[in-house]
């Protein structure tokens, strides 16, 4: 056993030259990065951390084009017929963006969804994709209810809760689904504000200035995630305490937000680009959810607010905005 | 002359070659085989402390979390402190990010408080929970640990459960993400792509660098299996093996005691052999260096060896077929040198001895073989011009004129052959010079260019003796019907005598009056007389009897000169019919 090992390796020895002229040469990888919101995108810039840290350097051996659509159905068609060509060698997309992406076959995608990519039918499951779409999942759906948990704990007064939607978003029904089953558990009528992506979001912040609510809940998405320094000013002009999904919201003034580091996830989502551009194919990359969710709290926007943020929520932040 | 099947060049060359490639070669094969153990043994010892240190953070991971599980239930139920021990739980939470859910269940096996970080939290008496597995467990052995779950196929939990220490404090129920270990196991690296892995007991993947491989959802469990137990064969050492990506793997499994999982250390056996690699390829190097190295010394040994053989070869040919002159310049500085310069030697004596015979058949011309050989080995100088006492001798047939005229060529041939036979003979026998054969005639010098004792007797006894085996043949030449005598004359006194010659034709000569008084002596002798001058009968008087024919004036000469004539033992013209042509005095 030994001397068959050892002859093993000789050969292997001999061998080896050749495997080493087998490396390939440098190329520049195209990624396209397609979104619904706007520039600053923190996302973005997660993402691109995430590629530095693999060793990617933009200009050398990646380069990015990016397409910020701002929920313009007509140009989200125009980067598909553009995915089409050929000369992408990689999309990342999020939302709504990679809904309209679906009749892309050939190019590998890699999302980071709110809802359920299955549900979605980009994927076959989670631990086979199957097809050319792989990514994240936040499980927004889970989240839901517990985001009304967590305010109701808040504000243990709570009766009325606005719940601003963008019905534009993938797995949104199912989302507000889960929030009004929360809300019944915890005696809370939801008033339901949705808007039909960026054209309608000034007329449903009337609305839900309109509907006497005590809180504010707000999906994560796109439109909103463009908007969230104006939902948090709105917010504190109506004397709402507000709940988000992600951190982004609370830096910009929201109250509250529970869910996924976005940026932490795209971060990570590089290392499947890396995977991707390597060769390897999407359909076999399981979808990965987010193992860690943070509680973060603004207590500038709670003092505003005059709300007064018990110690049983206070232990549980992940990050106090002080 | 045929060559050689297998040259010497060859045969050097392949022995000195072989001589130095296979110490070579020997050496670094036996290096290859002893580097490859000690590397083998040092792998061994990375892969167990690699794979220890992998399990041990994993027990350790999971009894950190069965520790703080501890912290929940160290008080006894009681009612109305739901609350209380949701904070615990909530606390529990924010403390252990593992830990997605926490399941508080009192003495009774009732579900009392319900934490989650994604769903929503229960409150209160919930679900009988007594007969759940991890309730039945805790309660058997206050530390449970449930087997892996995927979670819609793909994310990896388990359950673990907790008992306080008195039936009173209830048990802890608490769902484990078990892609947090990934952090335990990512840190881990053997080399530069080695690392660790973890599977339970069915081989389902629970932990790997790659998470993509976890979140598969325990799909490939039968290539982790088979892994699984291909490691476990080496029992703690390492085993060689098709790692978890088909290549082949150097691998070493420990098994985590607590949750029965076994940790896998592997690491590609391309990597883990790189430094046996690296030295096999400068093995390879040295020898193919040493080869060239080997190679041409051996060609240029093998050169220096058969070069000098060849041309030793050569020389041998060449001086064989008669080139004497011919040398060898060999300037090894060795035997070979030593050789060439004995082989010149032996070339320029085998010249010089060839001159010398050369030389000696010269002399033979003249003088008896045995005079020549002792002129030649004696005195070269015996040969030259001087002037000396001498002995000449002529002899003349009577009547050779006459029958020259009247006979056919061949019977003059034979007479003359016969005649010369005879002659030569006697000469021989006395080593005298023969100095000349002219037709019938024949002159002989004694005591030159070889000195001899009484020269005037040994002439005297030659011409005797010449005299007696002519009149022999005289008479048969008669009786066949030529009537031939010999008449003989000999003079002794000093005569100039040396070689002369011309073109490597070389005769050797006497002049003088002695000479020409001989030749006088043998045109008076009459057929069987022999003549002699005063000199000689002087000499010899004492042993052979001479008679005085008294004075004679001889032609040249101006005084005449006291002839003897040597006496014949029977009457003189013992054949009377023989009728011989006279030379008048």
């Amino acid at each position: 056993m030994r001397r068959r090992d050892f002859i093993a390796c000789v050969g292997a020895a001999i061998a080896w030259p050749v495997a080493t002229f087998a490396q390939q040469p440098a190329r520049v990888y195209r990624i396209l990065w397609v979104s619904t919101a706007s520039q600053p995108d923190p996302f973005l810039e997660g993402f691109r951390e995430g590629l530095r840290a693999r060793g990617y350097v933009e200009g050398k051996n990646v380069a990015f084009e990016l397409r910020y659509t701002l929920g313009n159905s007509e140009a989200l068609r125009q980067i598909t017929s553009e995915l089409r060509r050929g000369n992408i060698d990689l999309a990342v997309s999020g939302g709504p963006a990679t809904r309209a992406m679906m009749a892309v076959t050939d190019v590998p995608v890699l999302f980071a969804l709110s809802g359920d990519p299955v549900e979605l039918g980009i994927v076959k499951s989670l631990e086979q994709p199957g097809g050319n779409f792989t990514g994240t999942s936040f499980l927004s759906l889970e989240l839901a209810g517990k985001r009304v948990e967590l305010l109701k704990e808040t504000l243990p007064k709570l009766r009325t809760l606005a719940v601003l939607s963008n019905t534009n978003h993938p797995g949104e029904q199912s989302e507000w689904r889960a929030t009004v089953e929360a809300c019944k558990q915890f005696g809370i009528t939801p008033v339901y504000v949705p808007f039909f992506g960026a054209p309608e979001f000034d007329n449903a912040l009337g609305a839900a200035a309109n509907a006497h609510a005590d809180a504010l809940l707000v999906f994560p998405d796109a439109v909103t995630m463009v908007h969230r320094a104006r939902l948090a000013e709105f917010a504190v002009a109506q004397r709402l305490p507000s709940m988000f999904g992600w951190s982004e919201y609370c830096e910009a003034g929201g109250l509250l937000s529970y869910g996924a580091n976005q940026r932490a996830t795209y971060f990570w989502l590089a290392t499947y680009a890396d995977r991707i551009l390597r060769g390897e194919s999407p359909a076999a990359l399981p979808v990965v959810q987010p193992t860690k969710f943070e509680l973060i709290v603004n207590l500038k926007t709670a003092e505003l607010l005059h709300v007064d943020l018990g110690e049983s929520i206070l232990f549980r932040a992940n990050r106090v905005i002080e | 002359m045929t060559r050689p099947r297998r040259s010497l060049f060859f045969k050097y060359f392949i022995t000195l070659f072989v001589a130095a490639v296979v110490p070579l070669m020997l050496g670094a094969v036996s290096e290859a085989w002893f580097g490859y153990r000690d590397q083998r043994l040092h792998l061994n010892e990375v892969l167990q402390v690699e794979a220890r240190s992998a399990a041990d953070k994993i027990q350790t991971f999971i009894d950190d979390i069965s520790d703080q599980l501890g912290w929940v239930v160290q008080f006894p139920w009681s009612q109305s402190e739901n609350d209380r021990r949701r904070i615990d739980a909530l606390r529990l939470l924010q403390q252990v990010p593992a830990i997605v859910s926490i399941t508080l269940v009192d003495q009774n096996g009732i579900e009392r408080v319900f934490v989650s970080r994604l769903r929503l939290n229960r409150i209160g008496r919930g679900e009988d929970l007594s007969d759940d597995p991890a309730v039945v467990g805790a309660r058997a052995g206050r530390v449970w640990y449930g087997p892996v779950r995927y979670r819609r196929n793909s994310e990896p939990y388990m359950r673990i459960a907790v008992a306080g220490n008195r039936a009173a404090a209830g048990i802890v129920i608490a769902d484990i993400n078990l892609k947090l270990i990934w952090d335990v196991i990512a840190a881990i690296k053997i080399g530069g792509t080695g690392h660790a892995l973890v599977v339970d007991d069915s081989g389902r993947l629970i932990a790997h660098p790659d998470i993509s491989l976890v979140l598969r959802g325990g799909a490939g469990s039968g290539d982790f299996d088979r892994l699984k137990s291909n490691a476990g064969a080496g029992n703690g050492s390492a085993v060689t093996t098709a790692g978890d990506d088909g290549k082949p793997a150097v691998a070493l499994s420990v098994l985590a005691n607590n949750v029965g999982w076994t940790v896998i250390a592997q690491q590609p056996v391309l990597e883990a052999f790189e430094s046996i690699r690296a030295m096999l390829w400068r093995s390879l190097l040295l020898i193919a260096i040493g080869a060239i190295v080997a190679f041409a010394l051996a060609y240029w040994l093998a050169r220096r060896m058969s070069g000098p053989i060849r041309q030793l070869e050569d020389g041998v040919a060449r001086v064989g077929m008669g080139q004497l002159d011919h040398r060898i310049t060999i300037a090894s500085g060795d035997e070979l040198e030593q050789l060439a310069v004995r082989f010149n030697q032996m070339a320029g004596e085998l010249a010089v001895s060839q001159q010398k015979s050369e030389r000696i058949n010269r002399l033979k011309q003249f003088l008896a073989p045995q005079v020549a050989e002792l002129v030649e080995h004696s005195d070269q100088r015996l040969l030259d011009g001087q002037r000396r006492e001498v002995v000449a001798i002529f002899g003349d047939l009577r009547g050779f004129t006459a029958f020259s005229a009247r006979a056919e060529p061949d019977a003059i041939m034979a007479v003359l052959k016969e005649y010369y036979e005879a002659v030569g003979a006697v000469i021989t026998r006395h080593e005298a010079t023969l100095i000349r054969f002219a037709g019938d005639g024949v002159m002989v010098l004694v005591n030159a260019p070889v000195a001899c004792e009484n020269p005037a007797h040994l002439g005297m006894r030659l011409a005797i003796e010449m005299q007696a085996v002519v009149q022999s043949l005289a008479d048969g030449w008669c009786a066949a019907g030529h009537a031939m005598g010999f008449g003989v004359g000999i003079a002794m006194g000093p005569a100039t005598v040396g070689t002369v010659g011309y073109e490597g034709r070389l005769d050797y000569t006497a002049i003088g009056n002695t000479i020409n008084l001989a030749s006088r002596l043998c045109s008076l002798a009459d057929d069987a007389q022999i003549l002699a001058d005063p000199a000689v009968a002087e000499k010899v008087k004492d042993s052979i009897p001479l008679v005085s024919l008294g004075e004679r004036t001889i032609k040249g000469y101006d005084r005449s000169l006291r002839l003897f004539a040597v006496a014949r033992s029977g009457a003189p013209g013992r054949n009377p019919g023989r009728q011989l042509q006279r030379v008048g005095i």
